[in-house]
Formats: C-alpha cells, sequence, structure tokens
C-alpha cells in the first residue's frame, strides 16, 4: 500500500516541514498584502493632498464645487470636518473645518441681532443674504446647503438653532429654542406669501379655520412667542398681524 | 415684501423700520414694545439733533403740519403714530433722562436731550473760551441768540442753566444778577 508521505518518522517530519513552509508563505502573501494598502494609502494620501492643495480656493469660493465636494466625502465615507483632533489632517489640509465654523460663528451673529425685531425667527433666505453681507465680497459666495451644514454643527452648543420647513419648499431658521406648533406654522407660510401680512380673516378664508382658532393661533403667535407684531391701523381688516421674519430689511 | 431706508425731502434718512407698518401701533407684548420704544427713541434723537428742534409734544402726533411731520406719520403705507403711543415713548424717554417734561408737572411737552447737560455744558464752554469771552459777563441771550449762529443757537433756556449748573459745580462758571436779568461769568486758566 503506498499514502502520500509514506509512514513512519520520516512522514511525520516532512509534515511538519510542509506545514511551516505554508506558514512562511502565508505571512508573506499578507506582508505583501499589507504593502501593497500602505503603498495604496499613501499613494491616495497624496492624491488627495494634490486634490486639496490644487482645488483649496475653490472649494472655499465656489459654492457648486463646494457642494459637489461634500457629496463626494459623503459617498466615500470621509468627514471633511473632522477636527485635528480626530485625527484629522484632511480637515487641516482643506481648511473646511475653520470654514465652516466660522460660517457658524456668522450666522449665530446674524441670528442673534435680528432676534429682537423677529422673535428669534428668520427666513432662510434673508440670512444668506445678512450673512453673505457680514462676510464681505472677499467672504466667497455661500448658499443655503452651506447654511444648513453650519447649523448642524452648532448642534452640539445646544443652543436649539433649526431648520424647520414652511411648506412651499420655503425654510425659516429658528435660533431660540421653541417648538412651533401646526397652526403656527401654516400662519408662516401664508405670511411668506403675503409679504409679511397676515390677518385673521386671511386664515378664515383660506384655511376654512374658525374665528377662534384663528385668533388664538395669532395671539399666541404676538404675546407669548413675540414672532409677530401687531398694527391697529390696516386699512382693510383694522388690525392686521406682520411677521417681521417673513420679510427683508435693508438696512 | 423689503422694507429699506427712505430720504425725507429734508435730506434725513429714516431707518427701514419706519416703513414697516406695525412699528406706529403700540405693541402688547412687553420684548417687542421695548425694541418698538428704543427705536422710536432713537429717529426722536437724531432727527431733532438733524433739525435742531429742542422741544416735542404730544400733540405734535395729533395733527399734521408741524416740525416733526416727517418721523410722526409715514404717508407712503398710510401710517401715523397715535398720540397715545408718542406719549408712551415721551414717558420712557424722561425716565431714561433723555428728556425731560418742561414746563414741569404736564406730560404734553419734553425737551429733548439730544446732548445731556453735560455735553451741553462742555459745547458751552468750549464756545466760550474759543470765542474769547471768558471772565466778561454775558447775559442768556448773548449765548442763545448770537448775531453769528454758532452751536447753542436757540437753546432753550432751562437746558441752558442745567448746563451752567454744570460748570458752577466744577467751579467754571457763576451766575450773577445783573440789571437785565441773570447773566453768568465763565472763568479760565484750570
Amino acid at each position: 500500500m503506498h499514502r502520500l508521505g509514506g509512514v513512519g518518522l520520516a512522514a511525520f517530519e516532512r509534515q511538519q516541514q510542509s506545514q511551516r513552509s505554508f506558514a512562511e508563505l502565508s505571512s508573506e502573501i499578507s506582508q505583501g498584502q499589507v504593502d501593497h494598502l500602505h503603498a495604496q494609502l499613501a499613494q491616495f494620501r497624496s492624491a488627495l493632498l494634490h486634490f486639496a492643495s490644487t482645488h483649496r480656493d475653490s472649494i472655499r469660493k465656489d459654492p457648486n464645487f463646494r457642494h459637489a465636494f461634500q457629496q463626494m466625502c459623503a459617498t466615500i465615507g470621509v468627514d471633511p470636518l473632522a477636527g485635528p483632533r480626530k485625527g484629522g489632517w484632511w480637515a487641516e489640509m482643506l481648511g473646511l473645518g475653520d470654514w465652516q465654523y466660522e460660517l457658524g460663528v456668522q450666522i449665530v451673529d446674524v441670528c442673534v441681532s435680528t432676534r429682537e425685531r423677529n422673535g428669534g425667527l428668520i427666513e432662510m433666505k434673508e440670512l444668506v443674504r445678512l450673512v453673505s453681507k457680514l462676510r464681505g465680497v472677499s467672504g466667497g459666495a455661500i448658499t443655503e446647503d452651506d447654511v444648513m451644514r453650519s447649523i448642524k454643527t452648532l448642534k452640539p452648543l445646544g443652543a436649539g438653532y433649526e431648520v424647520i420647513d414652511v411648506g412651499a419648499g420655503k425654510k425659516m431658521v429658528r435660533s431660540v429654542v421653541k417648538e412651533l406648533d401646526e397652526d403656527q406654522a401654516v400662519v408662516l407660510a401664508i405670511a411668506q406669501e403675503e409679504g409679511g401680512r397676515v390677518s385673521e380673516e386671511m386664515l378664515i378664508a383660506r384655511r376654512g379655520w374658525t374665528p377662534q382658532r384663528a385668533s388664538a393661533a395669532l395671539e399666541n403667535m404676538l404675546v407669548r412667542d413675540g414672532l409677530c407684531w401687531i398694527d391697529e391701523q390696516d386699512e382693510k381688516n383694522g388690525v392686521a398681524y406682520w411677521i417681521p421674519s417673513a420679510m427683508r430689511w435693508d438696512e | 415684501m423689503a422694507l429699506s431706508p427712505h430720504t425725507t425731502q429734508s435730506g434725513f434718512t429714516l431707518p427701514s423700520i419706519h416703513s414697516f407698518p406695525p412699528f406706529f401701533t403700540k405693541q402688547v407684548n412687553l420684548a417687542t414694545q421695548a425694541t418698538v420704544t428704543e427705536h422710536w427713541t432713537k429717529l426722536i434723537l437724531s432727527y431733532a439733533r438733524h433739525k435742531r428742534l429742542f422741544t416735542i409734544r404730544v400733540e405734535d402726533a395729533q395733527k399734521a403740519g408741524n416740525d416733526w411731520d416727517e418721523i410722526l406719520r409715514n404717508e407712503r403705507i398710510n401710517r401715523s403714530l397715535p398720540p397715545s403711543h408718542l406719549s408712551y415713548i415721551l414717558n420712557d424717554m424722561v425716565s431714561k433722562n433723555l428728556a425731560m417734561y418742561d414746563p414741569p408737572k404736564q406730560t404734553g411737552s419734553v425737551l429733548l436731550y439730544w446732548r445731556s447737560p453735560e455735553e451741553w455744558a462742555e459745547t458751552l464752554y468750549d464756545w466760550v473760551s474759543s470765542s474769547g469771552q471768558l471772565n466778561t459777563i454775558m447775559t442768556f441771550l448773548d449765548i442763545t441768540d448770537p448775531p453769528v449762529q454758532t452751536p447753542l443757537s436757540g437753546l432753550p433756556l432751562t437746558i441752558l442753566r442745567r448746563a451752567i449748573g454744570v460748570l458752577q459745580k466744577t467751579n467754571r462758571a457763576q451766575m450773577i444778577a445783573i440789571t437785565e436779568g441773570e447773566g453768568v461769568r465763565f472763568f479760565g486758566g484750570r
């Protein structure tokens, strides 16, 4: 009978020998893979470095490019905002973290300085306009998308900054911790359409609200939340309510 | 709707809030009204400075045809400040020492401090020393109605007395009784 490797002590040794060779081979192969991976990473890194250094200015200046870049980062699971503490040479390279935080500070600045007249609620377009003005021409253009991203980075501060959708594609930014109920959202949406003016009659005619519901919603916004102002000299209805956050203020 | 500043015929720039219809109504929300009062106070004082007005009366809001028309009404949006609201604002200004009821013991008319009595005192003293009138006796009329226009022309006597009072405290002026009534002498060389 013939067995592979034969029998006896010699066979035992031979088997051990082959096992050793296999182990050697396997570590050689995995070493090769690791080396390869390192090489790839280094290449990736240098490519990114190159990308960052060549496109840094475009990322900061051009909102469309920035948007595309952020989408790309999201697909490959890289957070361009990861700061230096999180080991982000990436953020350092681009300076995008600083850029975003700076924008965050400017957003807070605008929200706080307009709070006394709008009660802590500002329309997205108006916010973008005021922030752009604050940044000046050299700051480059910013978009709603940038503002929303920055507001997200403000979240850990717990200041309650939030973007709310009031319908019809209109967004507002709320800078005070306050719950907006559904009726208030409706009032805000109408105010947006009407250039800031809302009356009980409008809510009754357009939304089929009862007079009580309309008056309660407006009264709450007026007295409790300070989100609107009352006008007792209204030509049409005698009394009307104005929502400053739905208007554009040129200083 | 966009609100923008507006320049009046007299060259005064009204802030955009002046075109915001509810700005003329007294607000029920206290925080909002505080904003309204603050804006009106600033508006009244800067307009007074612009046109060198010293007095505002509650009745100026009642009917048109006075110095304050340009700010107390906004024809473009057909709004005007109701007298009761003006009265509230003036009361707040008096409490903040930005105005005083004059004559006293009524609340219908105030003198506006677009410069405080202390600031008027400095203006007065600067003018007297730069025009070489230190140590001479001057009547109040010499100061408020000089032949050439000065920063003090038309200054109400009540404010003038207060300003002199400030200078008296620092030994820079002395009130003197003279034949035509009251006079004042300013001292130089501090």
